[in-house]
């Protein structure tokens, strides 16, 4: 009966297309939605997804890795004691102002890290080299943040906190998700640029056996009372938490995203439920004939899969084509294979589930009324 | 055996809320191989209701049916759809063609529900259609044929895989009376060539002359 199925279903092309707009509207605000959810807590976790460590210690109630508070950095040497470590960094993380070219400013996030370890570097170069930052105030800045802060050429000088810098490099994408600029410095620079001398944000380290990271950390928390100790999956999972729950601004994503959903469910079910009506006739003709439930259940769920497909095949095209033109404009759209496909059995199901109202329609239809003039 | 069809004491209640309406009354009727039987009667008089209960689509409140051999008044509803595939061919009396089909699309339908082969479907179609005079309007969909070729649709239809038994109800009543002549003309003759069991349900008059046999029904019951 899919014969049946298509037949009917291309011949209304008008009702087809109107169909396949919901649908298509539908899957571009849902991917969108889960695409940037997805795409902000990448960014909100990058620092910790590109450091190369198993453990961040952090001051006390530190509800993400944007809101670090100072610590005394004399609290490495007791971390260094513990001999499961195969090595123990620092990092710095502060804020300051950049003096642009126009006479404005602008609140930049600065990193400092270890040039000669290189643990916490920018991890994607498009110029110069994340070491060139080492013996004196030199900066990298992000190439992505051009447009905020004027054009960014390797060798100009800025003042950042009334102090100069000179430009030695560019990242290329790393953002952050307080969408404030990020500038990359050594850790000693970063230190001095903000009077925080013997102070650090985080103290990183690295595991010799990572059987024994569970361990290692409860280890480590036990000693380390003034602190928060978290494996690297604990922090993303903390981070992820704060944005996602705490600030309730994950659950305004998915919200959207899942009224995306059911707007799309809502005009493929009122669309397949009219063209349903306007055939009762017909179908109750084909169980005349002949015709048993399933066949009739093949009819109306393979119309509202083709449509689903042909809507999403369509929306999710729209999304990747424009997802370049958004990360432009400062929107991270971040989109895997996983997520599309995930998004796609979501899409089919809403539009199946949406015709079941017109399967128990048909499948309580009296074929009897096939008689009736 | 000669008889296709067998309506042994047939009844049916209608409930309407706390009212019972007796819609057919103890019927009991035979169909024959190449009869056509008439059944004809005023509006009201349960002959749809009887034609929908000999077609397998309505289960009767009493009484048995018996189609080529086998009573299927016990069958459960799930089962009902595979006699009538197998056992019935219908034509209605608005012709109940599929609008996004064309005619030879709307004779191939039940070919496919009985599972004939690709191969078979178009050549089955083309011919059917042929038989009945629309070998050049295949390729035309409902809305562009004129009642009486619609009405030839749903015959060819009827026809399709060779169903033992045709059942008919009121196929003039949508035609002028040429067409509507024409109709009953192959009803009669498919009957008798072919050996079908043919039940007409109308109230034109001339159908009479294109009947072997004639029933009438009021109130539910059989008129002698």
């Amino acid at each position: 009966m899919l014969w049946l199925a298509l037949k009917t279903l291309f011949h209304e092309k008008v009702r087809l297309f109107i169909t396949v707009i919901g649908i298509t509207v539908s899957t571009v605000l849902a991917i969108t939605q889960i695409g940037m959810y997805f795409g902000f807590m990448g960014d909100a976790t990058a620092i910790i997804r590109h450091t190369d460590a198993d453990i961040f210690i952090v001051s006390k109630n530190v509800p993400n890795v944007d809101f670090a508070k100072p610590f005394p950095e004399e609290r490495a040497n007791r971390v260094k004691a513990f001999s499961d470590l195969l090595w123990v960094e620092k990092i710095v993380l502060t804020w300051g102002f950049l003096k642009l070219a126009n006479g404005g400013q602008e609140q930049v996030q600065i990193i400092g890290f270890n040039p000669d370890t290189g643990i916490g570097k920018p991890w994607r170069m498009s110029a110069g080299m994340a070491y060139d930052v080492k013996g004196g105030r030199y900066m990298i800045l992000d190439k992505t943040s051009e447009s905020r802060l004027g054009g960014l050429v390797t060798g100009s000088v800025w003042e950042l906190n009334e102090k100069r810098f000179r430009l030695v490099g560019l990242s290329d994408g790393i953002k952050s998700f307080t969408t404030s600029p990020l500038v990359f410095m050594s850790y000693n620079s970063a230190q001095s640029l903000v009077g925080n001398e013997g102070q650090t944000s985080f103290i990183v380290a690295k595991v010799k056996d990572k059987e024994r990271l569970k361990s290692i950390v409860r280890d480590l928390q036990a000693m380390m009372k003034e602190n928060d100790v978290y494996t690297r999956n604990g922090f993303i999972y903390k981070t992820v938490m704060y944005w996602t729950v705490q600030t309730g601004m994950g659950m305004a994503f998915f919200l959207t995203a899942l009224l995306g959903l059911m707007v799309g469910g809502a005009i493929v079910g009122q669309t397949i439920y009219a063209n349903t009506m306007e055939h009762l006739k017909e179908y109750g003709t084909l169980k005349a004939l002949g015709a048993d439930n399933m066949d009739i259940d093949i009819i109306i769920f393979s119309q509202t899969g083709i449509s689903a497909v042909i809507g999403y095949v369509t929306g999710g095209a729209i999304t990747l084509l424009s997802q370049n033109s958004l990360e432009k404009a400062g929107v991270t759209i971040y989109l895997s294979p996983l997520i599309l496909s995930v998004l796609f059995v979501m899409v089919l199901l809403t539009c199946l589930f949406s015709a079941y109202f017109s399967i128990r329609k048909v499948r309580r239809l009296d074929p009897v009324m096939v008689f009736r003039g | 055996m000669n008889d296709l069809l067998e309506v042994n004491d047939v009844g049916k209640i209608y409930k309407e809320g706390a009212i019972e309406v007796l819609a057919v009354d103890s019927v009991s009727l035979s169909l024959k191989r190449g009869e056509v039987l008439l059944i004809m009667g005023p509006s009201g008089s349960g002959k749809t209701t009887l034609l929908s209960m000999m077609g397998c689509i309505l289960h009767p409140t009493s009484g048995s049916i018996v189609v080529n051999g086998s009573n299927v008044t016990g069958l459960k509803e799930e089962h009902l759809p595979a006699v009538r595939k197998k056992q019935f061919g219908f034509v209605f009396q608005t012709f109940n063609l599929f609008s996004s089909l064309t005619a030879a699309e709307n004779v191939e339908v039940v070919l496919r529900l009985k599972g004939f082969d690709r191969n078979r479907l178009k050549k089955e179609s083309l011919s059917l259609l042929e038989q009945v005079g629309l070998g050049k309007r295949t390729g035309f969909y409902p809305k562009d044929l004129s009642g009486g070729e619609k009405q030839r649709v749903a015959f060819a239809r009827a026809l399709a895989g060779e169903p033992p038994i045709i059942l008919a109800d009121e196929p003039t009543a949508n035609l002028d009376s040429r067409n509507g002549t024409e109709i009953l003309r192959m009803l009669k003759e498919m009957a008798e060539l072919s050996g079908k069991a043919v039940a007409v349900v109308s109230h034109d008059p001339k159908a009479e002359a294109f009947a072997h046999r004639v029933v009438f029904m009021e109130d539910g019951r059989l008129k002698d």
